[in-house]
């Protein structure tokens, strides 16, 4: 029964990784831009969520209302004034990669400073649906279950987006071929910089609902970056549902292996797989050779 | 070279024992003391070294600005006290290139602690060998028991691993031999120096005070799930579950019981267990729950304390940093004692004598912190000293810890 419980944990902690990771995916695999700052929108989505329930007692979740709209706005300018400059001049995908490694790292460190100056670098922490619910005779939280219902939703919506309408159809061509999307008409510049500003927003809505049941302070972004990379590299870049599936891989690996063999050895199997996956198949798990 | 650093350059080649009245007449009276401290401010170490650290550093500077500075008896003039600081980035060697630069170039008066245990232990030599006297206030570890004989001019400030697990194996045998618990204990920490020391240190006072250790398991630091860990500790069925933990993973294990509905008699966690916001997410909920270090919130001192606290940095003070705030009116005295920048002198004093500060009488044996508060308790939503017991102000242990509701 415990093993059943550990491996229903597995999944819901799955289900956050692939959350977190799903905006990164988008920025990069779109827009293709790695974002070294989109972990500071996660942290921003977090603490807007603590203002709301502590400072003004409202529903963490409305916070949704403000900090998602926020980050929209905040990654669509950076997209339009800071990156397209660098798109503009870099010859190739290369060069475009290591000058915005170095901008968005940078920007980091901005947003952690901004954020340290103005809400010190105190551990945050709030109560939200933080009581355990049976399933299936296993106990879960339910702020955990939140998240992970919270990504399925999600990843849900884009797939629809991509997938049927027509401007997700714009936007997997430019996933696949940024030149020829524009010789058939698509406005690249336009699209790529609306995926980039939807990724930051759900950089905050993620950042939003794990914020109900871990710890966080101004300077937990770093983190939250490094383990969405992990997982966009896992699913493949531009892969949706892909994402999900490898956050809810890598969570479930994580559990059974740290019950099963050691809790020692929980972040040793994360990286272990990452590898193996990285010698198998290079391009991620859920892209078509 | 401005006349001041003239004079404290010859003072210190010289040596001021050897021509006291020479030099009397030749020293004006400083026109600002600087304090000087390199520190991590940037970086996942950066929370813990501003809300412990940093912001004690800037309100003890505030206070004693405001009262006129420093009184030097020799000049009979109070100084004010200027600091300096640098960003170690959490980085050891940073950290000693900062010190060195503080001492060497800056020629700051005095010298700070930087944060942490292991940036405690990396400045302690650098200091010693420049002979600045500094009371690091960030360092728990095995190591500080014999490393008092080897550098003199360096002080430990804070409760180590036998003093801080000590009181809570002799409460459990206590309430074991009272009938109350069969005095099984379950140990958790992550895979960290603190946890392994404070783990080894309370499983030898176990075995000391009778006690039966049921299980004892460890994780990575940074964990995002403890559910499975506290499924195995209540497996075991313990009267008392301690976790030897850092601040994420004291919220997450306090988080993560509540929802399985683990109810210990006794639950302690180590770091982070003290702070403001660990109150702030729980409410009341940490009422019973034992943490790592604390204070007295009723000392002399304390509510004027908290005030400038709270006025200054706009947050309820960390009774983690209260420790650091005493280090610093400790160290005032012993200047004032002194009467001028002697650190020689004012490291002999510091050595013996003893202070009053909000963190009660502080006097140092072997440069060890005689009677730092160790264990603290949440008791009807306010923490609570209560050990050392025979310290004045400590509270009696409350047990059982209430269920969580």
């Amino acid at each position: 029964m415990i093993l059943f419980e550990v491996f229903l944990n597995g999944l819901l902690l799955g289900g956050t990784y692939g959350l977190i990771a799903l905006g990164l995916n988008l920025q990069y695999g779109v827009a293709r831009i790695l974002n070294l700052s989109y972990g500071e929108f996660f942290m921003g989505g977090a603490f807007t969520a603590f203002f709301t329930i502590m400072l003004w007692k409202f529903n963490p979740l409305l916070s949704l209302f403000i900090s998602m709209p926020i980050a929209f706005a905040i990654n669509w300018l950076i997209y339009q004034f800071l990156m397209i400059p660098l798109v503009r001049r870099a010859p190739d995908q290369d060069v475009l990669d290591a000058d915005v490694v170095l901008v968005t790292f940078g920007l980091f460190f901005v947003f952690q400073g901004l954020a340290l100056v103005n809400w010190s670098g105190d551990l945050r922490g709030y109560s939200f649906l933080s009581t355990g619910v049976p399933l299936f005779g296993a106990t879960v939280a339910l702020n955990r279950v939140l998240a992970f219902f919270g990504a399925c939703a999600i990843a849900f919506a884009l797939f629809l987006l991509l997938r049927y309408t027509r401007f997700g159809t714009a936007l997997r061509a430019i996933t696949i071929d940024p030149v020829a999307a524009s010789l058939v008409g698509v406005d690249v510049r336009k699209f790529s910089a609306l995926a980039f500003a939807g990724g930051g927003a759900l950089a905050a809505a993620s950042g939003m609902l794990v914020s109900t049941f871990i710890s966080f302070s101004s300077t937990i972004g770093v983190e939250y970056t490094l383990k969405a990379l992990i997982v966009v590299i896992m699913a493949g870049v531009g892969r949706v549902t892909g994402t999900l599936a490898a956050g809810l891989l890598l969570g479930v690996v994580e559990s059974l292996g740290g019950y099963l063999i050691d809790p020692g050895l929980t972040i040793a199997i994360n990286f272990g797989l990452f590898m193996l996956i990285l010698l198998l198949r290079p391009t991620g798990l859920f892209t078509r050779a | 070279m401005d006349r001041r650093t003239f004079v404290k350059g010859s003072a210190a080649l010289v040596g001021a024992a050897t021509l006291p009245t020479v030099h009397a007449q030749a020293q004006a009276a400083p026109t600002k003391l600087r304090f000087g401290y390199a520190i991590t401010l940037s970086g996942p170490l950066a929370p813990g070294a501003d809300s412990t650290t940093v912001s004690n550093y800037k309100l003890w500077n505030k206070v004693v600005n405001d009262a006129g500075g420093i009184m030097l008896k020799k000049f009979n003039k109070k100084v004010p006290v200027e600091m300096v600081a640098y960003d170690d980035q959490g980085k050891p060697d940073e950290l000693l290139k900062l010190v060195e630069r503080l001492i060497q170039q800056d020629k700051v008066d005095m010298v700070l602690s930087p944060y942490a245990t292991h940036m405690n232990l990396a400045a302690a030599p650098i200091v010693n060998k420049a002979e600045y006297p500094v009371i690091m206030t960030t360092a728990t570890t095995n190591k500080t028991y014999d490393l008092g004989p080897r550098w003199p001019y360096a002080f430990w400030n804070i409760s180590q691993p036998i003093e801080s697990t000590e009181p809570l194996a002799k409460a459990l045998a206590e309430l074991k031999k009272q009938g109350k618990i069969k005095g099984r204990c379950a140990t958790v920490h992550p895979a960290i120096e603190y946890g392994v020391e404070m783990n080894k240190a309370f499983l030898d006072e176990a075995k000391k005070a009778g006690l039966e250790v049921v299980t004892t398991k460890t994780y990575p630091f940074g964990s995002s799930d403890l559910q499975p860990v506290i499924r195995e500790v209540m497996a075991t069925n313990p009267d008392a579950f301690l976790a030897f933990s850092y601040p994420p993973d004291t919220f997450m294990l306090t988080e993560q019981a509540q929802i399985v509905g683990f109810n210990p008699q006794l639950m302690y966690v180590a770091i982070g267990g003290v702070f403001p916001s660990y109150k702030g997410k729980f409410g009341n909920k940490v009422n019973g729950i034992l943490a790592y270090g604390g204070a007295d919130p009723a000392a002399p001192g304390m509510a004027e304390y908290a005030k400038a606290h709270k006025a200054l940095l706009n947050r309820d003070y960390e009774a983690g940093g209260v420790q650091v705030y005493a280090a610093l009116q400790f160290t005032q005295q012993a200047i004032e004692q002194v009467g001028e920048i002697d650190r020689k002198k004012i490291r002999g004093v510091m050595g013996g004598s003893t202070f009053k500060t909000i963190w009660g009488d502080m006097r140092f044996v072997k440069q060890l912190n005689a009677n730092p508060w160790s264990v603290s308790q949440w008791q009807n939503g306010e923490l609570v000293a209560i050990a050392p017991t025979n310290k004045p102000g400590a509270k009696p242990l409350q047990f059982p810890k209430p269920a969580w509701s």
